[in-house]
């Protein structure tokens, strides 16, 4: 008999209208869910360093438990033993001692009070893992190929039977705190894929060899598990369809859904979905992997077993998933980072407000943080890692309503405008083109998924209108229009300026062009092209360019590419610079352009000719334009963005933000 | 044009060759160092070869990124011996690789190699050379090895150090 802990009525709400399949009930184990959304557990780094849960954590999760309008809210997995082999990040919760019960408690009861099913996750992180002792475990001692992970040692069978024993009494203290589901991780590269997958197990005892042999640790904590939880409470487990290491010799796909069988037969209750390690060498979870491209991971998993499948990446949208659990093809839409970007989004979906949610834009920053032992942040959403505190997520209204200008609609602007307008200011946009988005209109037509970026300045907007913002469009704004309205404040998010080069060197040439008029088509540039700026803005007209068939020349100061990008997503770059032929001189600047040739000049003084009929300026200065003008009227004065220091979009967001808090 | 690419050249090869020959140099100073100050506690040899090790052992791991099994072993081979050469090459050396007469199995030939002269100019025995060469191959070939489950080893069949004219050595599989 299955039992239902919440009860939801979705009838009425425009979302359960729309998307019929993901608002209905489903079955896990002996437990009922209202509907087929799922917060995946996500590590956030909020924790101690000892493994202690603290008030951002829980704040955290209780905003995402609201989200998933009873849905499964999933904590971040939690290590097992004490000496930290199994902890992966230096924030992450701990479970190997009863001490940490209350704190876990803390999380069950705030996923509670949102009304939703709380989940709770076992994660040995292995081969990832070893964080303070600088020692990783894993079934054989297969050398790390990413630097920043600890050194592996191979598990004795002792080992490996103490580190079931810590699964059970870690399920049992996630009981005690009250969680309703128990899942284990067996993902990405953490201990208990690294037993099933050929490239990291080696062994020759009955923990290795076959597919079986090397799914046999996963049984038995399964097994153990599953008694631990007993009838009422569903176990599941995440386990990968398709690695994506055939570079290293790893699983093939058939040996992957071999092992979703496996685990069913064992006992799980549910089956979490999964493509790609930390190690694969291809893309599957950024900008540049088209959204559904792993839904046929899905299918294949439902056609294995029979227990229900759950599944995220690259599934931000609510579309896609309610579809394919219409089909058949899926059980439940699990989602992280889209609600680390908006923590409510599936209930503005389900509420008909979709065209108000925040949609990430799949930069990964939030991953990159983790492993560099820093807090999560969000590219686009300034209030992660916020939640418990107040005066920053849901500031009070402004005690004196002022009349704001504010000069520019990109990213800086349109979120200062509406967090000022939300606040009770009359806020006025002015911005010189026709449409609002700033330099995002020509950047985002960079390649690898960029157009994405856009609807950031979608949901702004949306937030503008909410708010009674006014826009003027087509307005350019001068000294005199300041002297002339006067008012309280101004922010300037006029976006950068482009640097000038010496006129000496040929800066000042026909053949020297900037950056958006490239993007934005404005300009048409010959076939021999040289970038100068290595950042991102410079590394996206490359890709940009070199698609259509240039011969591009990437050169900049910086000693590497990409200083401007996130690691988590550099690395992508670096490999599409080089798959795309555009060959890139770093620690170097121009020394001359001529006609058909420009020189490069090492840091060191070397110089090189380099065929240019086109040199495009991507190089960024900070904007001072309008700064006098305002500080000579005695006008409270800000600036935002690019204008203040050129950057990235999520600088723009998150400055815009913080003076909208301000004013 | 103010840019004279001839002079360009010339210049920066020379600070490149410059550079190769310091690397050399500094480990053979390395060793004099520990030979004058070591009291006869710390052999200059034992030392030169825990170096060797330690280089190696780091090489190997540098060379995990860029190995792979997309083709399969041969592939993974024709990767591992480019790596190799690639690096004897930063230094100075003149290497190619020819195929083996069994399957997996390659040979490397060094024709020239900057390391003996400094090792000769230094006074030490040209035989510590070819076992510090020896001593790095085998230390690169330990973390690669455990990395893609395979066992491959390498011998030197001949050696610039001792007269021989060129660096043989055979990279195989071990069956």
């Amino acid at each position: 008999m299955s039992k239902m802990l919440f009860e939801w009525d979705y009838s009425g709400y425009p979302g359960a209208e729309s998307y019929p399949h993901l608002f209905k009930p489903i079955q896990i184990g002996n437990l009922m869910i209202p509907n087929r959304i799922k917060y995946a557990a996500t590590e956030d780094n909020f924790n101690t360093y000892d493994g202690y849960i603290t008030d951002a954590d829980v704040e955290y999760m209780r905003l995402r438990a609201r989200g998933v309008v009873g849905g499964m809210a999933f904590m971040q997995g939690v290590y097992m033993d004490e000496p930290g082999h199994g902890q992966g990040y230096i924030g992450q919760a701990a479970a190997w001692d009863d001490k940490f019960v209350p704190g876990l408690k803390r999380i069950a009861d705030a996923i509670h009070e949102e009304r939703a099913v709380a989940g709770y996750q076992l994660m040995h992180c292995g081969r990832v893992g070893g964080h303070r002792p600088h020692l990783a475990k894993g079934p054989s001692d297969v050398p790390q190929r990413l630097r920043v992970f600890a050194p592996v040692s191979e598990m004795t069978k002792d080992e490996i039977k103490q580190c079931i024993q810590e699964h059970v009494d870690a399920t049992r203290r996630g009981i005690e705190a009250g969680f309703d589901i128990i899942e284990i991780s067996g993902i990405v590269g953490y201990l208990l894929s690294n037993f099933i997958s050929s490239y990291t197990n080696r062994r020759t005892d009955e923990y290795g060899g076959d597919i079986y042999g090397r799914m046999k640790m996963v049984v038995e904590i399964i097994e153990a598990c599953k008694a631990e939880c007993g009838e009422n409470i569903p176990l599941g487990i995440r386990l990968v369809a398709d690695e994506k290491l055939d570079d290293v010799r790893g699983n093939t796909v058939e040996e992957s859904l071999e092992t979703y069988k496996i685990a069913e037969d064992a006992g799980s209750d549910y089956i979490s979905a999964t493509v790609g390690w930390q190690e694969s060498i291809y893309p599957v979870i950024s900008r540049d992997v088209p959204q559904g491209s792993w839904l046929y991971v899905s299918k294949q998993a439902k056609e294995k077993v029979s227990i229900p499948i759950t599944m995220a990446y690259r599934l931000f949208k609510p579309d896609m998933p309610n579809e394919k659990i219409g089909a058949g093809e899926l059980d439940v839409w699990e989602n992280c980072r889209p609600q680390i970007a908006d923590p409510l989004m599936p209930k503005k979906v389900l509420e008909g407000k979709e065209d108000e949610v925040r949609h990430c834009v799949a930069c990964n920053l939030c991953l990159a943080r983790l492993f560099r032992d820093a807090p999560m942040t969000c590219y686009i959403n300034p209030v992660c890692a916020h939640e418990h505190d107040p005066a920053f997520a849901d500031p009070e209204n402004a005690e004196e309503e002022k009349n704001v200008m504010i000069v520019g609609a990109g990213p800086a602007g349109l979120e200062c405008a509406y967090m000022a307008a939300k606040r009770g200011h009359e806020v006025h946009v002015y911005e010189k083109n026709d449409k609002a988005g700033g330099t995002i209109l020509d950047a985002m037509n960079a390649p690898y998924g960029d157009q994405e970026l856009y609807i950031c300045i979608e949901y702004q907007l949306k937030m503008c209108e909410k708010y009674g913002v006014n826009f003027h469009f087509g307005t350019e704004v001068t000294e005199e229009m300041i002297e002339d309205e006067l008012p309280d404040s101004v922010v300037l998010a006029t976006g950068p300026v482009y640097a000038k080069g010496s006129e000496d060197a040929g800066f000042n040439r026909d053949n020297v062009v900037n950056v958006l008029d490239v993007l934005g088509e404005r300009v048409e540039v010959g076939d021999n092209v040289v970038v100068w700026g290595n950042r991102k803005p410079g590394i996206g007209v490359a890709l940009y360019l070199a698609q259509k068939g240039k011969k591009v020349t990437l050169v900049g100061e910086e000693q590497r590419a990409g200083f401007d990008v996130n690691p988590s997503f550099k690395w992508r770059y670096m490999i599409y610079l080089r798959q795309n032929g555009v060959t890139a001189y770093n620690d170097c600047t121009i020394s001359e352009i001529n006609d058909g040739q420009a020189i490069v000049r090492t840091f060191d003084g070397y110089r090189f000719p380099v065929n240019c009929d086109h040199l495009i300026v991507s190089v960024r200065e900070k904007n001072e334009s309008l700064k006098k003008a305002v500080q000579s009227e005695g006008i409270e004065c800000f600036e935002v963005g690019d204008a203040l220091v050129p950057r990235n979009m999520s600088s723009a967001v998150h400055d815009g933000y913080r003076i909208g808090i301000r004013i | 044009m103010s840019f004279n690419a001839e002079k360009e050249i010339t210049t920066m090869w020379k600070a490149m060759q410059g550079a190769q020959k310091d690397i050399g140099m500094i480990w053979y100073r390395w060793r004099k160092a520990v030979a004058e100050t070591g009291n006869g506690n710390i052999s200059p040899k034992e030392l030169s070869l825990k170096a060797a090790e330690i280089y190696g052992d780091e090489l190997g791991h540098g060379f995990l990124p860029r190995l792979n099994w997309l083709k399969g072993e041969e592939g993974f081979l024709k990767g591992l011996c480019g790596n190799i050469i690639g690096e004897w090459k930063k230094q100075g050396a003149l290497v190619e690789v020819k195929p083996g007469d069994k399957p997996f199995e390659a040979y490397l030939i060094w024709t020239r190699c900057p390391w003996p002269t400094y090792c000769n100019q230094y006074g030490v025995d040209m035989e510590e050379d070819v076992q510090n060469c020896d001593q790095i191959l085998q230390s690169i070939l330990v973390p690669v090895n455990k990395f893609f489950g395979v066992n491959y080893s390498i011998e030197t069949l001949k050696a610039i150090p001792r007269g021989q004219g060129q660096c043989l050595r055979r990279l195989y599989k071990v069956e």
